[in-house]
């Protein structure tokens, strides 16, 4: 039972995609190409397609019908099985659905207890609370049926406010556990956590939205990072989840650049002050004088 | 050996990825002392099968190049399309079609002979057909029925195979989270690939997405959890290579939401001591004997947790536990620091002094895994504890060096 087999292979499933078509009419070496280029990766038509055509994989004649007599397809696979059964104990499973399908009759091949989160925040979304449960299935089938939204929630600063928005994705954090709403109004992009929402409901009015998909406010800053106590490794791992370049700069030094929404910039500043002297923030200035400031603030209250 | 876009033995694409995801500043030369040829073959695969994420830098050594993602703006973790990439034989594949074909629903039931005789009929329309001898095709089946795909039933003397009974799959949307929160994600993807395709409702803030890269090392030890055994790790020490071999028994997993890093909980050194091993550092897993201690170490480990931050369970110093505490002082429109102190205090203790003071305070098996997050609070600290007085120096001596790295060093402000 591995995960690294051809039978999960985009090869293997490319293929079938073109057997499938083939059993409904002959295919041509363009719907061949097209579809391996689809369901495969960027050069793997120059392997598919002779492949199939000089009938070294012999699924296929020359005339481009199939020799199968039914529609390719393959059961689940006992690791795929034992997957399911697992995620099938993760207590998020039930925002999505009261009544799951049957669950596997094969083991786990993990359960809850045997994983453990170790930094997550204590406040995660209520997963178990009804109410965040029938937001939360409101708001995905909003998603998928593309219709707006009226959302009464309670603000950061704990005032009621009404917004009508167009959902456009649900942003999950794993390290805050928490659910996030982004969608448009007619002004801006908006997001609301989950959590917060008091009421929701279909919006049937007509409304004008702001324009779907405009990039986030992109902010860069640029670190000088000593390769000291496996620092170097240490920030590139811990900043991985972002847009970034590394560069040498000699044998102990390394700059960092990272692109990080503007939104985030507080606990950007925080996560780098977590590194130390190891890691010197070299720009941008204003980026620069957030962390001075916070030091100066720390004389202020003695240590330094 | 002609190059083929699909991989042999992942291990390697593993490494070159892991270089080119989280590093990318070295340049060919630097790669290139063991094999020119396997790096150019590496970095062409990676760029195929990441086609689109590969970026390129000139710079005086050479050119570097690496692979830059935001996670956030990708429903799907792009790093999955490698497991997607194994490589098989011609035979393979052309056997895999046409055995399902033969089995295309579970009431139907055939010997070896059955089948054989079926494969060769279908493939005589082509012109010169492949010819799959019965030990051939046993193998398959036996791999298949292996795997959870065929079902062997023995009847008398004769054994006979039909496929596996469909399982209903849940709905798109618990794949498109689950595959990329829940461990081994890699295997909803392979779910994900049985529909059609669509973009995803589903963003990912804060989503490591490297320690995919190590699924099958983690899938190999939840394996040894469930049954319960003992393990062969073999480890590599990355800053001088080193490889080594030992017997654990892997009790839990470990996953860091903060830094993207998952560890193996483990009884090791003859059992006597629970430790850590960074999944990335693993490099095979061999399943050993059941282990008859095994719920007393797991009990072992669960009472532990309450001293450990991290995954680190012995210190530096040699104390069996270190105290820490520290003050923090926030304004009366900063509340949101005393939550904060609440929801990451973890096995900690959080004890309001003063409408603008609180005091955390713990006993853990290494206070030094704490230094990152007490740094979170430079700006309010306003009293520091350590009962290693080595530690405490650290600390300090490093406020000192951030000061005076920014002009804010001793007297009055710079």
């Amino acid at each position: 039972m591995t995960v690294f087999s051809e039978l999960y292979s985009a090869y293997y499933n490319a293929v079938a995609d073109i057997l499938k078509k083939a059993s409904d009419h002959p295919v041509t070496q363009k719907e061949i190409r097209e579809t391996a280029q689809k369901a495969a990766f960027s050069e793997s038509m120059l392997s598919i397609v002779p492949a199939l055509t000089e009938e070294r994989w012999q699924v296929l004649r020359k005339d481009g019908r199939t020799v199968l007599d039914h529609d390719p397809t393959m059961p689940l696979t006992l690791l795929q099985k034992r997957w399911l059964k697992a995620i099938f104990l993760d207590p998020r499973i039930r925002l999505f659905e009261d009544q799951l399908p049957e669950a596997p009759d094969v083991e786990p091949l993990f359960t809850p207890e045997d994983v453990a989160v170790v930094d997550r925040y204590a406040d995660g979304d209520p997963y178990e609370d009804a109410q965040y449960r029938a937001h939360f299935r409101l708001i995905l089938n909003a998603l998928n049926m593309n219709y707006p939204l009226q959302i009464d929630y309670t603000s950061g600063k704990g005032k009621h406010a009404r917004l009508i928005l167009m959902p456009r994705r649900l942003e999950y954090s794993e390290k805050d556990d928490k659910f996030r709403l982004i969608g448009e109004d007619s002004r801006r992009t908006c997001v609301i956590n989950v959590g917060r929402i008091v009421s929701v409901r279909p919006y049937a009015g007509q409304l004008e939205w702001y324009a779907a998909g405009k990039e986030q406010d992109r902010a860069e800053v640029v670190l000088e990072v000593v390769d000291q106590r496996n620092a170097l490794e240490r920030v590139l791992m811990h900043f991985a989840h972002f847009e970034k370049e590394a560069e040498k700069l000699d044998d102990l030094h390394y700059r960092v650049t990272i692109r990080y929404d503007r939104d985030d910039e507080t606990e950007m500043v925080i996560r780098i002050l977590s590194f130390g002297p190891l890691v010197h923030v070299t720009g941008p200035d204003s980026f620069v004088h957030l962390i001075r400031e916070r030091l100066m603030l720390q004389k202020h209250c003695g240590l330094i | 050996m002609a190059y083929s876009e699909l991989i042999k033995n992942f291990s390697r694409i593993r490494d070159y990825m892991r270089e080119f995801y989280l590093y990318g500043f070295k340049s060919r030369g630097e790669y290139t002392q063991k094999s020119a040829r396997s790096y150019d073959n590496e970095r062409r695969r990676i760029e195929s099968i990441l086609d689109g994420y590969m970026r390129f830098r000139q710079t005086p050594e050479g050119r570097n190049v690496f692979l830059s993602i935001d996670s956030r703006k990708v429903p799907h973790n792009p790093l999955y399309k490698a497991w997607k990439a194994g490589s098989f034989t011609d035979g393979d594949i052309t056997l895999h079609f046409l055995l399902f074909d033969i089995l295309y629903a579970p009431e139907v039931a055939l010997t070896l002979q059955e089948i054989t005789e079926a494969v060769d009929r279908k493939l005589a329309v082509f012109e010169e057909p492949r010819v799959f001898d019965e030990s051939t095709v046993r193998k398959k089946l036996k791999e298949y029925a292996a795997e959870g795909l065929l079902i062997m039933e023995k009847k008398g003397k004769s054994v006979r195979y039909r496929r596996s009974e469909a399982a209903q799959l849940p709905g798109r949307d618990v794949l498109d989270f689950f595959s990329e929160t829940a461990p081994c994600g890699v295997i909803g993807s392979f779910l994900l690939d049985k529909m059609e395709a669509h973009p995803g409702h589903f963003a990912f803030k804060h989503h490591y997405i490297t320690s995919s890269m190590d699924s099958e090392i983690l899938c190999a030890l939840f394996l040894g959890i469930r049954e319960k055994r003992e393990v062969t790790l073999e480890t590599i020490h990355r800053p001088d290579g080193q490889t080594h071999v030992l017997k654990a028994v892997p009790l839990q997993i470990m996953v860091s939401v903060q830094s993207g890093r998952q560890y193996l909980m483990a009884a090791a050194d003859h059992r006597q001591r629970i430790r850590s091993f960074r999944l990335d550092n693993i490099l095979s897993v061999s399943p050993g004997e059941v282990c008859g201690e095994y719920d007393t170490l797991r009990g072992n480990l669960e009472r532990m947790r309450q001293h450990i931050w991290g995954v680190s369970t012995h210190s530096f110093s040699g104390a069996r536990m270190e105290h820490v505490d520290f003050t923090v002082h926030f304004g009366p429109d900063e509340e949101h620091i005393f939550r904060r102190l609440e929801r990451e205090k973890r096995c900690g203790t959080v004890e309001r002094i003063s409408e603008d003071t609180a005091r955390f305070s713990a006993d853990v098996y290494d206070a030094s895994e704490m230094i990152p997050w007490i740094r979170t609070f430079i700006c309010r600290l306003t009293e520091l504890h350590f009962s290693d007085p080595q530690l405490q120096e650290h600390f300090l001596h490093d406020l000192q060096e951030m000061a005076e790295m920014y002009g804010v060093e001793g007297g009055e402000d710079a």
